[in-house]
């Protein structure tokens, strides 16, 4: 059995939900970036181009660009297709946006560099209310 | 966050549960994002589009509960006193006998824009809204989508508005609110990132290069341009999109242009950073190259307006054009609003672009529709990275002249 590691970190937008990291040192715009009926990233040359985000905890720097971001995660989460979870750097105001309306939880402020230590794969608890998330590396 | 009586007994549902939804929108969004309270806003710039997912396997539910929300937003109406234009959709509404143009999709956008207009939106589809009469003052409050007019609003006009999504922009229209956070305060309209800029800035794409630039660095920050000189307003629009293309930025200095920036030290609250990023006419030169990886030289699209062109642009187009024809299998499309395209045409420059084979697309714009395209040229680098992943076409972005030159020949020419 693997052990799991706990991070602290400000809960943006509470809730919990748990799923597999997605895990890029990277920026993303839902609108012109994600395709809401695939769930995949379809910008090109993007570290997560064609990754699905569906049932992903989404580990990336923050979103950025277009105020599409809210709708195109409202879409694709009626299709099925949206991350359960944000962990981000920085709270960019349109990601918050689209997870209060979608509800899906939003963390930030880890007390570790997420990308040092979230892989993609990993199993992620993360808990918006109390602050903090497990990690549990995947079997290599 | 402090709410007044009134604010609280909207939350509580006293003027019914769809303004109760919007006024928790609003106040959970400005609790995560800080804001103390609500201010008024009385100018916003809201999206309002039937999505284009049907004819690529969206589900009827989907479609359906979507349009719903939107259809419950225009049953109300907008704020007293507040000015609400409305964003770009995903069609046309002119009849534009191509495959992306569903014709289901146009007639439910057509419905939801009548209904936007008896709500109280202005319905003028676009993404460039202070091109077509809606140019807050400065200060003035707003609660825009868009990013490149977020951008424009901000650092050009001096008005003051955080990005908006649809949700938040609808609830402000109908309520003439919105949490007090980021730009709207002063302090955070500090510029963070200084830009020293050297290269000769001589067209408006040269002006989305310097932004494409600066946004990858600026991230969610406020780029400050030194050095650069003077703008056009199409110069502007085009830096203003570019910034918001490649970073999550709000708003940006030009110094000596926006009007809170008349120097350095203002830009910077007198807190001038001593260390500067350098934008050189090599760098210039990188910039243009990072959206022009093509395998080939044939064209199939020549792309112009975006954002949405101005009247002296489609005036610049229809001179450029004139005498000329584009090529056959070319496709030149200038984007525009609606209300502009009305000008162009009582002006006789939808002419000269037709009588030359182009067209000017309103209310829309190619990536918004998914235009099926191999290789695409552009004067905008907003366009340009978008038009890669949502059209999966090869790009060029080159300045407006070299756009025309490649639409008559064919192919791609140069960029003299």
């Amino acid at each position: 059995m693997t052990s799991s590691l706990l991070i602290r970190g400000r809960g943006v937008v509470k809730g919990r939900a748990e799923g597999e990291a997605l895990v890029a040192d990277a920026t993303l715009s839902f609108w012109g970036e994600v395709d809401p009926i695939t769930g995949t990233v379809i910008a090109a040359g993007h570290p997560l181009e064609g990754e699905s985000l569906r049932g992903k905890v989404l580990v990336i720097r923050s979103t950025k660009g277009s105020s599409g971001t809210p709708m195109i995660l409202n879409l694709a989460r009626l299709e099925g297709n949206a991350p359960v979870a944000f962990v981000n750097l920085e709270v960019d105001s349109l990601a918050a946006l689209g997870c209060i309306v979608n509800g899906i939880p939003m963390i930030t402020g880890l007390e570790q560099d997420p990308f040092a230590v979230i892989r993609t794969g990993d199993r992620v608890e993360v808990d918006a209310d109390l602050g903090f998330l497990r990690v549990t590396p995947r079997v290599a | 966050m402090q709410l007044t009586g009134d604010q609280r007994a909207i939350l509580n549902g006293e003027r019914g549960p769809y303004l109760a939804t919007c006024m928790r929108w609003l106040v959970e969004w400005g609790e995560v994002m800080g804001a103390r309270r609500l201010v008024r806003c009385d100018n916003t710039h809201a999206l309002l589009p039937v999505p284009n997912l049907m004819a690529r396997g969206a589900s009827r539910q989907t479609i359906d509960t979507y349009i719903g929300g939107l259809r419950e937003a225009c049953s109300h109406h907008t704020a007293p006193g507040c000015y609400c234009t409305v964003h770009t959709a995903f069609v046309t509404l002119d009849d534009l006998r191509v495959p992306e143009n569903d014709p289901e999709q146009v007639r439910l956008q057509r419905e939801l824009s009548d209904m936007a207009a008896a709500a109280g939106f202005i319905p003028t589809f676009t993404c460039a809204p202070y091109l077509v009469g809606n140019v807050p003052l400065r200060g003035e409050i707003c609660a825009w989508t868009e990013s490149s007019a977020v951008v424009y609003a901000n650092s050009i006009l001096g008005a003051r508005t955080t990005r908006h999504g649809n949700e938040s922009a609808i609830a402000a229209s109908l309520l003439g609110l919105v949490p007090e956070f980021g730009v709207l305060l002063d302090e955070n309209r500090k510029g963070t990132l200084r830009i020293e800029v050297s290269a000769a800035l001589t067209c408006p794409t040269d002006w989305g290069a310097l932004g494409y630039f600066a946004g990858r660095l600026a991230g969610l920050g406020i780029p400050v341009f030194n050095g650069a000189g003077r703008p056009s307003q199409d110069d502007a629009k085009q830096l203003c999109a570019a910034l918001a293309t490649s970073g999550g930025v709000t708003m940006c200095h030009v110094v000596g242009v926006t009007p809170e920036a008349p120097t350095l030290a203002a830009a910077f609250q007198d807190d001038v950073p001593g260390e500067f990023v350098p934008f050189t006419a090599d760098t210039l030169r990188d910039t243009y190259a990072s959206l022009r990886k093509h395998t080939g030289d044939e064209v199939d699209s020549v792309i112009l307006g975006c954002p949405h062109a101005s009247i002296r642009e489609i005036a610049e187009i229809a001179a450029l054009i004139k005498g000329k024809r584009v090529a056959p299998g070319v496709r030149l499309w200038v984007d525009t609003a609606r209300a502009t395209k009305g000008g162009a045409d009582a002006m006789g420059y939808t002419a000269a672009i037709e009588e030359a084979g182009g067209r000017i697309l309103c209310d829309t714009c190619p990536t918004n529709l998914r235009i099926a395209a191999r290789r695409i040229v552009t004067h905008g680098f907003k366009q340009a990275h978008y038009a890669r992943g949502m059209v999966g076409a090869e790009v060029i972005v080159a300045r407006t002249e070299a756009c025309i030159r490649a639409a008559v020949a064919g192919r791609w020419t140069g960029d003299e």
